[in-house]
């Protein structure tokens, strides 16, 4: 039984990773009062990013490079989601849907064009889970926290580094301001175009390493779509965690469970209709969302055109 | 390619980045032109609707296959496009209904209701739906015995296995699929009764990560063979069998070389024979709309065994897949017993 218990966190960390980074960067994103529904692109252009980085130089560094240069390809897509959102104040909405569509269809066309009809196969380098000595052999949740992928212990960084960013220092109350009241921000000296922009880019690379994340230390391979709306369940995160990292990384692995959970339960061979399972994390998403909605506590600002 | 058919309503209330992007997903669909057409005799046209990446190296991958065999062998002019809801199916068949198109292959179970809807429109143009069982004027069906190669591969799999547990792992549970499964849990069983059988869904057929999600947890629960049939999802799949050391079986396309070391066999289709067989008649003007039942008597439906681990499967074991090869090929041996195929239990469409 522990063993199962154990199998379940370990899954649980490893489905919330790629959606932890994703939903961090959007966090910061929306704290400036932008909304990038363009996510899911920046996910499915860091896949294919990593893919290629790693191709190129092989091997660990590879991996390395793979992460690098997913992150850029990330931050590429969200550049056009800003030039077009944030520099000429289209709707954000749609903006992001089309950078959406765009890197959907990019990507497949152009890893058709690179890797042939016959795709990449498995060769692309994986970063193994690193085994933490001593930490990883504690019980049941020791495997499960360390003994992943170093994407994940990267979370583990990430997650206070941002908390006391955006709480403790002049420029996160810069970033939240714009997201509250952009006017007010404006008159105190703070230019609120460049801090969203900023916060775009940001939360595009972070994407473009939620899907480098996927391709590098999971699937070894890239696949058109493999981003699977991953980028659409780290926004519903970001609401889910309060905007903070903290809570967006708790969301993060509320939904890694719940996935986990329809992962064994199919295993197991319970017999009810396996779209019920499926439906089990959005499920879960969506009570949530109800139960803790009644505060409401987004940025002010968030989507708003004119600010 | 996916998003090539906004209407024009929602078209002209976009951004103009909509436009570029739009732009951007459409040149993605290509269309090669073949040999052509000579003097001034009608072009023989084929265009092939998939439902998923032609990059999946599976189900997609071998009707791209079967298409380019066409433009090679009976020099006919080529379109292909991806297709994605029920709407793009509509709107696809009848675009090419609108260009002449003489044969158009809509790729999978789902494509019928389609079919059936744009065919009376476009008369001079036949539809044919693989994995489809339903005909029209214009309208056919290729159906694949997939269950047929399936059963041999789970006597394998109950034959390989050491835990005693076996894996079946699906994109969605689409009848063929289903069958299929069924298919693999009596072949099991049949060469180890006490095998367990476990079946999973990914939901899709594109999550990578999922399916190798779905495949850990398969083997956190002893399975030791996963037989998937989840196209790009399946790639998760294999990498979970080469991480655990497990063995995995490929589906739709000769999958031996994507994981060399892990899978034994794949369950495969010849598309491209399957393709040609139907692409010959109608060319030659003598195809009948029909249900074309293809399973391994005709070639089309196989187990083809992965050489490289050729020496792991023991004399006896092949000796006994052989004999049910046959028996099935004879129609002795029924893989899903008396139970009608799946073909037969969804005939109800009109």
């Amino acid at each position: 039984m522990t063993e199962a218990l154990a199998a379940f966190l370990e899954a649980t960390v490893r489905t919330a990773t790629p959606l932890a980074l994703a939903a961090l960067g959007e966090s910061v994103t929306e704290r400036a009062g932008v909304i990038n529904i363009g996510l899911e692109g920046a996910i499915m252009a860091g896949a294919f990013g990593a893919l290629v980085g790693a191709g190129v130089a092989g091997g660990a560094a590879g991996a390395g490079l793979g992460f690098v240069v997913g992150a850029l390809a990330g931050l590429a897509a969200s550049a056009l989601f800003a030039l077009f959102a944030v520099g000429l104040r289209a709707d954000q909405i749609i903006t992001g849907t089309a950078v959406t569509l765009a890197s959907l269809g990019l990507t497949g066309t152009l890893y058709r064009s690179i890797y042939g009809e016959t795709g990449a196969s498995l060769a692309t380098p994986t970063t193994a889970p690193l085994a933490v000595p001593g930490l990883s052999a504690l019980p049941v949740v020791g495997r499960a926290l360390f003994a992943q992928p170093p994407a994940t212990y990267a979370l583990y960084l990430l997650v206070p580094a941002l908390a006391w960013w955006t709480f403790r220092t002049h420029a996160g109350l810069a970033l939240r301001a714009v997201g509250e009241r952009p006017d007010a921000a404006a008159a105190a000296g703070i230019r609120p175009r460049r801090v969203q922009l900023a916060a775009t880019l940001f939360g595009g690379a972070l994407g473009g390493l939620a899907g480098a994340t996927l391709v590098l230390a999971q699937a070894g391979t890239f696949a058109e779509g493999m981003s699977a709306g991953r980028g659409f369940i780290a926004i519903a995160v970001v609401v889910l965690g309060r905007w903070h990292p903290v809570g967006v990384a708790a969301a993060a692995l509320l939904f890694g469970a719940a996935s986990a959970l329809q992962y064994l339960f199919q295993a197991m061979g319970w017999r009810l209709p396996y779209q019920l399972f499926l439906a089990l994390p959005y499920l879960l998403t969506l009570v949530v969302l109800a139960s803790v909605s009644a505060r409401a506590a987004a940025p002010a600002a968030l989507g708003k055109r004119d600010a | 390619m996916r998003t090539c058919t906004f209407s024009t309503g929602a078209w002209r209330r976009l951004s103009p980045l909509v436009h570029i992007v739009a732009l951007a997903a459409c040149a993605g669909g290509e269309t090669k032109a073949g040999a052509g057409a000579t003097g001034g005799e009608p072009a023989f046209r084929v265009a092939l609707l998939t439902p998923g990446p032609i990059s999946d190296q599976s189900w997609n991958a071998g009707a791209y296959n079967g298409l380019k065999a066409i433009r090679d062998s009976l020099g006919a002019q080529i379109s292909h496009i991806q297709t994605k809801t029920p709407a793009e199916f509509e709107e696809n068949f009848r675009q090419y209904g609108a260009q002449g198109y003489t044969l158009v292959f809509g790729h999978g179970f789902e494509f019928q209701d389609a079919a059936l809807r744009v065919a009376p429109s476009h008369p001079k143009t036949v539809y044919v739906t693989t994995s489809g069982n339903t005909t029209g004027a214009n309208v056919a069906g290729m159906t694949f015995a997939f269950e047929e190669a399936s059963y041999l591969a789970g006597m394998l799999a109950g034959r390989m296995t050491k835990t005693g547990v076996v894996g079946s792992i699906g994109g969605t549970e689409l009848p063929p699929v289903r069958a299929s499964f069924a298919a693999f849990e009596a072949g099991a069983k049949a060469t180890n009764p006490t095998v367990r059988v476990l079946t999973s869904y990914v939901g899709n057929w594109d999550d990578v990560s999922a399916g190798k999600e779905q495949a850990l947890a398969q083997i956190g629960q002893g399975a030791d063979v996963v037989f998937q049939n989840a196209d790009a999802a399946g790639l998760g799949i294999f990498q979970a069998a080469r991480e655990r050391g497990i063995y995995a079986f490929g589906a739709n396309s000769d999958q031996n070389g994507v994981a060399p070391d892990v899978v034994l066999g794949s369950v495969v289709i010849d598309l491209p024979r399957a393709f040609m067989a139907v692409a010959r008649e109608v060319k030659a003007g003598t195809f009948t709309p029909r249900v074309v039942d293809l399973g391994m008597k005709s070639g089309v439906v196989q187990l083809v065994l992965n050489p490289r681990l050729a020496d792991r499967v023991p004399a006896a074991t092949r000796a006994a897949l052989d004999s049910a090869r046959v028996a099935i090929e004879a129609g002795t041996l029924k893989p899903l017993g008396d139970a009608p195929g799946w073909a037969e239990t969804t005939k109800a469409n009109p």
